[in-house]
């Protein structure tokens, strides 16, 4: 399909009024109470002022994007809050109890090794075929047992779908964070089979964990392991793990997003994003391009931070099923053709509903999991100030 | 509205129901039945399930089944074996054990019990018996041939010959 030049860009809805605002983010702020300032949650008075901060800054942010009708820009403010505490938080927390940030093969032994949601796909065969969790952690015990975070990630995409890399990742905001300090995109052409990036290392990791009986991805190419814990370095190949693991980090995560403007750790390796596409079939909630009001002028592909729309993808009025649901193409289409839509009515019939209606679900997901997540970096930060 | 899409719009409420009831209900409920699927950590991480518990004055040895790695994994085939409690061992140790229980001794194993728990420990293994390889000085290079305090125990991995 050729492009075409846009037509002048159609008149933003006017923002809503600051009290009708204010009326539809009552039950985000009330939610926000009870997940911060339910009884009991606070000994210390540092815990207290990061969660008062943190439920500040969650309730401003959804009545922000209450009022502006705009999701994505909002959206990111948490994200890399997000993506920039949780590893204030966890490897403050990890010094503390183990003194390195490096895993000592006897907490591995004890079962103690904090359970990554990374790791999921991983664990799917060797499980299924012989009832096996190939990782070094304990099932029900301690206060990051591979059931907690299996029951948390089994919720969060029922409701979210892929969503989770929006809303819940706490990797993803590091590198959209690196994406959103650049001013231009320096690499504008990429080749867009590099899409199929994260189905290989799916692929590939999925088939090498059951070989090799261990979560290889971790062992090997988890670039995130270079900002939580990393394999001690025992002796050669531990080191060589930790230079993969900073490697990757580097390239994907701090350099690459820097010269593109996109999530390319998300776009191009990352295995549990592709594993969690697949349940985007699940999710009611999806991201539409109305046929008729589309200008082909592909702005939404270019603000596409996990380049999940292509030129054919427009052409069907649909998103890949790699989308996020981040909003990036809704906020910046001119033409409102890409709409927020609930699967089963019509297409750009209020779509301002579907988007509120999913942005409840999304937001009380990610005050409860990563709000949390940013009071205990938060709590960490006051520490050492105070 | 056609029925379809209130089906949609049931599904899309449904689904906001269950984001609010997820940390009060459903995650917990989803971490119960995945608890409930029977599922047990790689025995190369846990050491493998008791065999039996030898006492020895006032500690005593806990003997783990045999662990035989999977397919490529990259460990070999070890038997665990725990002296516990810590607090009860002497400073030095030196326990002829009777691994597979048939009466006979199997090895001997060797190992100093530091003051500080900080301290890395290593053990000698004396091999009594052809099936259990002998270990010099080992200290925790491998998840099969170590010497690791976790807890309140001392465990000790030696390795075995191939089967």
């Amino acid at each position: 399909m050729a492009t075409r030049t846009c037509s002048p860009r159609l008149a933003p809805a006017p923002p809503r009024g600051v009290l009708r605002s204010l009326l539809l983010t009552l039950p985000i702020a009330a939610w926000s109470l009870l997940m911060f300032f339910h009884p009991g949650a606070h000994t210390d008075p540092k815990s207290l002022v990061a969660a008062t901060i943190t439920a500040f800054f969650m309730t401003l942010l959804f009545f922000m994007m209450v009022r502006t009708g705009k999701t994505y820009r909002w959206r990111r403010w948490f994200f890399v809050t997000l993506g920039v505490l949780f590893p204030v938080g966890f490897i403050y927390n990890l010094v503390l109890a183990r003194g390195t940030m490096g895993i000592p093969i006897e907490e591995m032994i004890a079962g103690r090794t904090p359970f990554c949601f990374l790791a999921i796909p991983l664990l799917i065969v060797p499980a299924a075929l012989t009832k096996t969790i190939v990782f070094p952690g304990s099932i029900t015990a301690s206060g990051h047992a591979i059931a907690i975070m299996v029951g948390l990630w089994l919720a969060l995409t029922l409701v979210l779908g892929k969503g989770w890399c929006a809303y819940a990742c706490f990797f993803g905001g590091i590198e959209e964070g690196m994406a959103a300090v650049a001013p231009r995109a320096r690499i504008r052409k990429l080749d867009p089979r590099w899409r199929y990036g994260p189905w290989a290392v799916l692929l590939a990791m999925v088939l090498l964990s059951f070989a090799l009986f261990e979560p290889a991805y971790c062992m090997w190419l988890c670039p995130f392991k270079a900002v939580t814990e990393y394999v001690s370095a025992r002796n050669a190949v531990g080191l060589l793990q930790n230079a993969i693991f900073i490697v990757i980090f580097a390239a994907l995560v701090i350099v690459l997003p820097f010269l593109t403007k996109k999530r390319t750790q998300c776009s191009f390796f990352c295995p549990f994003g592709a594993f969690q596409s697949l349940f985007n079939k699940i999710s009611i909630f999806e991201i539409k391009i109305d046929q008729t009001r589309c200008k082909s002028c592909n702005v939404c592909q270019t603000a596409c931070p996990t380049m999940a729309l292509s030129k054919e993808s427009i052409a069907r009025g649909e998103t890949l099923m790699s989308c996020m649901k981040c909003g990036a193409c809704v906020d910046s289409c001119p033409q409102q053709a890409a709409v927020w839509h609930i699967k089963g009515t019509e297409l750009a019939w209020k779509p301002e509903r579907a988007r509120l209606m999913f942005l409840y679900a999304a937001w009380a997901m990610a005050v409860m999991f990563g709000g949390s997540i940013i009071a205990e970096g938060l709590v960490t930060i006051l520490h050492f100030l105070t | 509205m056609t029925l379809r899409a209130k089906l949609g719009y049931t599904a899309a409420a449904l689904t906001i129901v269950a984001a609010f009831l997820t940390p009060f209900l459903l995650m917990e409920t989803f971490a119960k039945s995945f608890a409930a699927l029977g599922l047990h950590v790689d025995e190369v991480y846990s050491g493998g399930p008791t065999l039996r518990t030898v006492q020895n004055g006032a500690y005593s040895i806990v003997i783990h089944k045999p662990v035989f790695p999977h397919m490529f994994q990259s460990e070999k085939p070890f038997v665990q074996l725990d002296w516990t409690p810590v607090s009860a061992l002497p400073r030095h140790v030196s326990d002829v054990v009777d691994v597979d229980g048939d009466g006979q001794p199997d090895i001997r194993v060797v190992f100093d019990v530091p003051t500080d728990p900080k301290t890395p420990l290593r053990v000698n293994v004396e091999s009594l018996n052809s099936r259990y390889k002998a270990m010099q000085n080992a200290g925790r290079e491998q998840f099969s041939r170590l010497i690791v305090r976790v807890d309140n125990a001392v465990l000790v991995r030696v390795p075995l010959a191939n089967r």
